[in-house]
Parts: C-alpha cells; structure tokens; sequence
C-alpha cells in the first residue's frame, strides 16, 4: 500500500509532533472500581495476573459499557480449598452502564453480577452473543471457576455456567467466543496458565522474595468448549486435539491466517514456545507453531508470551502475531508470509528499540490516528512488583507504549499517560463514539485509566457486523476497507474483551470499499460508503 | 583441601630396634587393611619404645593425618624434623597439617621445601603472597591441567590480586579517569546501571582518548536497552579503535537490535574481517543478513557457525535462522531438516536460553 501523507508526518516537519499526545487521560465519572489484587508477602502467582475488562454494549444502546473483573481477598496463608471473600462488594465484579453525559453507573448488582463465588479469584473476560438473541453475553474466568453470564436483554444477566457446562476449573486466564466449525453459533476457547494451587504455592527470588517463573510449576491445557447452539456446550478439548500439547497459556487471539475457511487460534504461553492450533475444518486441530515460524524467536528461544494480538499489521491482507512479553526479550512480531508460514520480524519492524526493556500485558493494533495503519498500543509493567531491587534497570510500573505504524514500521509516540502504571489488562474500543479508538487499561492495586483518543482531521469508519447465516457478532469475519484488512473478534489482548466494533481509519479518503467475507463463506461488496459513519452490515442471507 | 597422597616409600624406612620395628611393621600392615586406630596404636607404641625413631613419628603423624586430626598429626611430624631435618614427607605433611589448622605462614617454608605448588598457592593466597599465588598455581596447573581446584584456587588468587590492584588504584588516585572506569566496571556487575553510567561518563570526561571507555559504555546502554544510545558509544569506540573487532561487532548489534538491518550488516561483515570465524558475530551477521533479505549470505554464515560450533547452542540457533530462511523460500524440505537439526540439539544441549 502506497505510504499516505498523515496528519503525524506533518506535525513531524512542523517539528511539533513530540509535544502532540495522542490521548487524554480522563477521569472515568462515576467509576469507582479499584481492582483488589491483594498482594501478600506470600508471592501466591495469581496476585500478579488479574485483571479483566470489557468493553461492551450490553442493553444495546448505542454506548459502550464497561465490566471491570476484581481478584478476590488474600489477607494472609491461603490453604485449599481458598477462599477469596467474593461476596464483599469490595472484591466484586463491577459492571457500569455508561450514560448519555459519557459518566457511567454502577448496575452491577440490579444487574445480577455481584458477588462471583468465594473460591475464585477473578481473572479475565470474554464477550460474545453465545446465543444469537442479539445481547452480547459474559465469560468469566477465575482461578477457581468460570461463570458464563447470560444477558437476559433487559439489564441483567443469569448465571448459567452449570447448565452450559462450562465452569472449567483450575486456573484460567484469558478466553474469546469464536465459531471454529462454522455453525453460526460461538465456541468458547479458555487459556489456562498453569497446575497450581495456595497448598503448592513457591517463592522464588532468594532472599528477595519473588513471584516465581512458570517453569517452577507444572504446565496444564487449554479448553475448547463447542456450542451445541441449544444454551449448552460440549467440552471437545480432548476430541478437538486442543489437550495434545500442554503450555502455559495465558493470551489467545483468533484468525483464519491461512485462508482456509476456518477460524485458528493463537495462544501465548508464558516462558516457553508458542502455540498455533491450526483448524482441519473437521472439528480438530493440530499445532503448528513451530513449522509455521511462530512458536520462537528468531534465535530460536522461548518467549515469555502474556498478551497477544492476531490482525494485519502491515496492510497486506493476512493477519499477523505479536506477542507481549518481558524485558531482554521483544515483542514477538510474526508476520503472516502466506502459504501457512511466518516470519519473525519484530527488528524490521521497530520493536527491538521499543520492547526491549519492557514487560507487556494487553495489547491492541488499532488505528488511532486514523492514517490507514494500525497503530500498536500494549499496557506494561513487570510481573514482578520488586523487581527494582533485583535489576535496578528495571522498572515494576511503566508507561504504556503507543507506537504509530508506519508504513509497516513501529515508532513510538507520546500516549499521554505521564505516571507509569502496574498495567495489565488494556481494552480497545470506541468509549465516545467519536469515531477513534480510545483505549482503557487496569491498573492492579487501582483504578481503571480510560485514554480518550484526541482525534484528528482524518476519515474513518466503524462497521458493526450483524450475522444472519453466521453468528449473529459476526466474528471471524474478514474485512476489507480501502486496503486495510481485520478480523472481526472481540478477544485478544490479555484477559479482555473489546469493542466488537470494526473501526477503519480512512486517512483523506472520504468514501470506502467494503468487502466483507463472513464465516459462513458469503461475500459483500459495499461500494461508495460514505466515510466518518457507523455502519451496520447485515449479512445477506439467501 | 587439595588432597593428600601417602607415600609407599614410608613402608620401606628401617627400624632399630627390634620392638619398635616390629609395631612400625603391625602399623604398616594395619595401614594396608585400613584400620586406622590399630595403625596409629602400634605407631605410637613405636614412638614410646624408641624416641629416636624418625620413621616412627613421621608415620604417626601420616596416620593421623589419614583421619583428618590435623592437630594430632602436628607433634609428631615436627619431632620426626628435629630428628632428620631433611626428611621431604615430613615437611609436605607438616606443611599440609599447619595449612589444614590455618597456620599458613608456618606452613610455607615445608611446602617450599617439597615444591608442593598447589598447596603453597594456596597458602600464599591467606598470606597475602597473591602474585606468587599466582605463579604457583599455573606452574601447578601445568602440571594438571584442568584440575577444577587448581582452576578455582587461580582464579580466586587473580580475582583478589586483581581487587587489590584496583583498591590502590581507587585509594592513590580516586579522581582518575581510571578509578572511575575501575567503579563503573564494579557497578557494571552489580547491574546498577545508572552509576555505571554516570563513573562512565565522568572517566570519558577526563580521559576521552582512552580506549575501551565508550565500548563499556555502549554496554551499559545496551544492557539498559537504550540502543540509540548504545550504538552512538561504540561508534565512538570505532573511531578511536577502527581495527577493534568488538567495537565493531557491538555496533554491529547495536543496529541489528534497532531494525538498522544494512548498516549492521557491513559493520558485522567489517567485525569478521578485523577478527575471523568468532561465532558470535557470525551468527549476528547471518541475522542482519537475513534481516537485509540477503538470504544467501545468512546461509553461507550460518553454515560457518554450525561447522565451528558442532552441536553447540549457536549452532541451534543456526540450524534455526536457517528453517526460517528455507522456510521464506518455500523450500520445505530443507527447512524441515534444519528444524529437526535445531530440534536433535535442543534435546542434548537443553531449549537457548531466553535473552
């Protein structure tokens, strides 16, 4: 794609650019969410992980609503089975309904989420219309046990984890809604990090006391639940070859990177190889990762995998991977060369000066400044909350890093955050409707940090995909506009959950081509559509 | 302690009278069954019988030290010296016993009687002789080379030599560019890397000609992954040293962490040139080639690296850059056998370590 004369590369000449951040950091109005972490001399592993959320429409209203996943209490020695004081509205989860004026409310309880069962500690969340009635339901994951929330599509939700089959157990982390088999009804895929429990609880670190690296513990699998499209799932972990390989998972993104069909599914693990379960199209998978060019560095090593994202970053159709990980390493960046094979390109584009320092959880390729070029933007801190007094080069609490894409190449640019953060989770998504992409982080021991997108002069569009013959969200559906190519997903990124909406950067260009391919193989051609719009495409269903 | 070797030649010492002969004889053949008690007893009866009997105190005192009572093994040995000064066993095992019990000082002049090197180095080393130390433990290791308590005791006595030396130096001259290089190197290990690079920078100040100051530098930024910074040091150092290999190959990295896939590539290819075949820039280079799209060059290098390197990690790595290489060229064949390469090495050698 020929490089576009941007707004930046202006600023650039004007020699203003540095002084230009891109966000502003805003107070969420009526948000009084701290997520509850607790952290104890113990270094329990879990106290680092959390924590979750989602950006969503839940009553359907035109604005985004934001759930916020807590951890759970940890006052002293833990010992099995744990209990986590989740009906403390102090360690609840917290949904907030956003309002006209852009301030949110708290519905969390009128809306039946609170309390969240005493032996989980919150993790993460998935978002996805499991049963096609047009309200976008609720995966939560624990340490403990999953809940699936079905949104009854008049403000609350129901717990139905029981009658789904879908409660899992043991330590997960991230998840996504997906539709592997192409049936219109989504799947539920589930990270899971690693076999652990308080009773096998380790610290590492010498006199120190740290949390200890995952290869202190034993590695587990990941599950894949399929719909069977009447409110219940089935576990096919097994039967779909997902158990085959043990990992410890933390992140999990979807897409269709071969052309095939069929959605496929990457899975970051944490201080080894990772995972590229490729989809047969018959209901199994095979792991490929290390064929494809996508399970190591370019030296071969392990990556510390926590967060990741599977989109086009360099516009040329196919979606690529990267991956967050910890300082001395980069962010993997894998670049989709077709035919099934990936390159390690995390030097060719930027990352080698950008991340090597750092340590990333959430991550996002979004076009914030709507040049055409998705953007990268990853919440960082160190797992380690003393990691200061360990190497005193590195730093427990970072700036998140923003970094303009261009022409395939990444260069940081000022976020507008100025104090550093304990960031984990970061959810991308449209928070004002304005038509650029605002970004919301957790920050663990505190409160959540909305980044309202500044904006700018360019073009852009937002395409809400609405399945007929597919699953009604739409995911897996692939995208076209002018060039630029996403997968429609709300997963990705490390335990969230983001705006299901597609959002387009146009530059200059005032008008779209659209063309979109939809899971159950369709194909739309819009052609003329009007720029700076949100757009509602509904499958054709003949 | 470096181990002691009894020596046969003790069994063979004549005794004069009869008795006393006849427990030096018991003891000799208790020795041979290794009953120690039984073998000190008839020594000692020995001794008692006939005080005039070197051969009698020395093998007491060797069966004493058999069973590590270094205290006991002193009296004996001694008097065995009043009675035949010159008796070598005698003064390496008294050497040995006084070295065991921390009477360094008195045990050097017996171990410089028998040439005992390593036990003198070592003895050295707690008198404060670190330079002959030194000297003891290469002539030693010459003799055993790869002996790892030799190995230890050497690099221990040159660490502290080394330590004393930059102590002097700090002490005599502490506003010196010297001193200030010596207490960044010092922080440099401790990875307090903005200390490093402040004594860095201050040494720089004082003495910019001096060679190696950017290149250490360029280290700390690298470590502290500021490679812009990084890369402007050891371009410094290139120009001071243009015919310095690692100079070369620092920058050479430096780039190559940045993106900067050509320029790493000439200044790798120019690092191999000042310094052939070092595997570690060969491996960097085949990066930046293959980086550069310059696929050919990365095999040949890689190549290199697996002939030089026979089943080492670098040669994993390469046995991996090329699966990718034939990998982008669509040859799948070839880029599973590289794969596997990487793989058989994997199992052996264990996964690289993460960077």
């Amino acid at each position: 794609m020929v490089r576009r004369f941007t707004r930046r590369n202006f600023l650039g000449f004007a020699g203003l650019a540095a002084a230009a951040p891109l966000f502003d950091v805003k107070p969420l109005r009526g948000i009084d969410f701290v997520l509850q972490n607790s952290p104890t001399p113990h270094k329990y592993l879990i106290e680092t992980m959390p924590g979750g959320a989602a950006l969503f429409d839940y009553n359907n209203d035109g604005l985004l609503d934001i759930f916020l996943v807590n951890g759970g209490k940890i006052s002293g020695a833990l010992h099995v089975p744990e209990n986590f004081d989740r009906a403390n509205p102090r360690y609840w989860n917290r949904l907030y309904r956003q309002n006209r004026d852009g301030s949110f409310t708290d519905v969390t309880e009128g809306a039946g989420l609170a309390r969240a069962g005493n032996g989980n500690y919150g993790m993460g969340v998935a978002v996805g219309d499991y049963d096609n009635d047009g309200y976008p339901d609720l995966y939560v994951t624990s340490y403990g046990k999953n809940i699936l929330y079905h949104n009854n599509g008049d403000g609350t939700f129901t717990d139905v984890t029981a009658k789904a089959g879908v409660a899992g157990g043991g330590w997960s982390v991230s998840a996504g809604f997906f539709d592997y088999d192409n049936d219109g009804h989504l799947d539920l895929f589930v990270t899971r990090y690693m076999e652990w429990d308080a009773d096998h609880n380790k610290i590492c670190g010498g006199d120190w006391h740290t949390y200890c690296p995952p290869a202190e513990f034993p590695a587990t699998t990941c599950l894949l639940y399929r719909n069977r499209g009447d409110g219940t799932f089935e576990d096919v972990s097994e039967r779909s070859g997902i158990t085959a390989k043990k990992g410890r998972a933390l992140g999990v993104a979807f897409a269709d990177y071969d052309g095939d069909g069929f959605t496929d599914i990457f899975v970051s693990n944490d201080g080894m190889q990772q995972y590229l379960f490729h989809n047969n199209g018959d209901g199994t998978f095979k792991e490929c990762a290390l064929e494809s060019g996508v399970a190591l560095t370019s030296d071969g090593k392990g990556l510390s995998g926590m967060g990741t994202v599977f989109q086009d970053y360099d516009n040329d159709g196919r979606p690529d991977v990267i991956v967050t990980v910890l300082p001395r390493e980069l962010y993997g960046l894998y670049h989709n060369d077709g035919s099934g094979a990936f390159s390690y390109e995390s030097l060719e584009a930027g990352l080698g000066a950008l991340t090597s320092g750092s340590s990333g959880w959430g991550i996002g390729l979004e076009d914030f400044d709507d040049d055409g070029w998705k953007d990268l933007f990853v919440a960082q801190s160190h797992v380690l909350d003393n990691v200061q007094q360990i190497d005193a080069s590195l730093r427990y609490k970072e700036l998140p890093l923003l970094a303009l894409n261009h022409n395939g190449r990444f260069e940081r640019a000022d976020s507008g955050v100025a104090t550093p953060l304990a960031a984990r989770g970061a959810a991308f998504g449209d928070i004002n409707n304005d038509g650029r992409m605002d970004v919301l982080i957790t920050t663990l021991g505190g409160p959540p940090v909305l980044l309202l997108n500044r904006g700018g002069s360019h073009h852009w569009l937002s395409i809400s995909l609405r399945g007929t013959r597919s699953n009604r969200d739409g995911y897996g559906a692939l995208v076209r506009v002018n060039g630029q190519t996403r997968v429609a997903t709300s997963a990705g990124s490390y335990v969230c959950a983001n705006d299901k909406r597609l959002h387009f950067g146009l530059g200059s260009a005032e008008k779209a081509a659209v063309e979109i391919l939809w899971p159950s193989g369709a194909k739309q051609i819009l052609k003329d559509v009007r720029a700076d719009q949100f757009l509602e495409v509904r499958e054709p269903e003949g | 302690m470096i181990h002691l070797i009894l020596y046969a030649v003790l069994a063979g010492q004549a005794a004069t009278s009869d008795q006393a002969a006849d427990h030096i004889r018991a003891g000799l053949e208790a020795r041979k069954q290794h009953q120690v008690d039984v073998e000190i007893a008839e020594f000692r009866k020995a001794t008692e019988l006939d005080s005039g009997l070197a051969d009698a105190f020395v093998n007491l005192g060797a069966a004493y030290m058999e069973k590590h009572d270094y205290g006991s093994a002193t009296a004996p040995l001694k008097r065995a010296l009043e009675l035949s000064p010159d008796l070598p066993v005698a003064h390496q095992f008294l050497g040995y016993a006084l070295l065991a019990q921390g009477y360094a000082a008195e045990a050097i002049p017996h171990l410089e009687r028998v040439g005992a090197q390593d036990a003198l180095g070592i003895a050295q080393i707690e008198t404060g002789q670190l330079s002959q130390a030194v000297a003891n433990f290469n002539a030693a290791l010459a003799q055993r080379p790869n002996d790892a308590d030799l190995l230890y005791y050497l690099g221990h006595a040159s660490g502290l030599l080394s330590k004393g030396a930059i102590d002097t130096l700090i002490a005599a001259h502490p506003d010196s560019a010297r001193a200030h290089q010596a207490l960044a190197e010092n922080y440099f290990v401790l990875r307090q890397m903005p200390q490093a690079e402040r004594e860095y920078q201050e040494a720089l100040r004082l003495r910019p000609e001096l060679p190696g100051l950017h290149l250490e530098l360029g280290q700390v930024y690298a470590n502290s992954a500021q490679w812009p910074k990084a890369e402007a040091e050891f371009r410094e150092e290139g120009k001071l040293r243009p015919g310095n290999a690692e100079a070369a190959y620092r920058l050479g990295t430096a780039l190559l962490q940045q993106g900067k896939a050509t320029e790493a590539l000439a200044e790798l290819k120019r690092a191999n040139e000042l310094k052939a075949d070092m595997p570690e820039t060969l491996y960097s280079l085949g990066k930046a080639a293959s980086l550069s799209g310059d696929a050919q060059t990365a095999e040949k290098v890689w190549m290199r690296v697996i002939e030089l390197e026979q089943g080492g990690s670098l040669a994993a790595q390469a046995h991996f850059g090329l699966a990718g290489v034939y990998r982008k060229q669509g040859k799948a064949q070839q880029a599973q056998h590289e794969m596997q390469e990487f793989q058989r090495l994997q199992s052996t050698i264990g996964p690289p370590r993460s960077e």
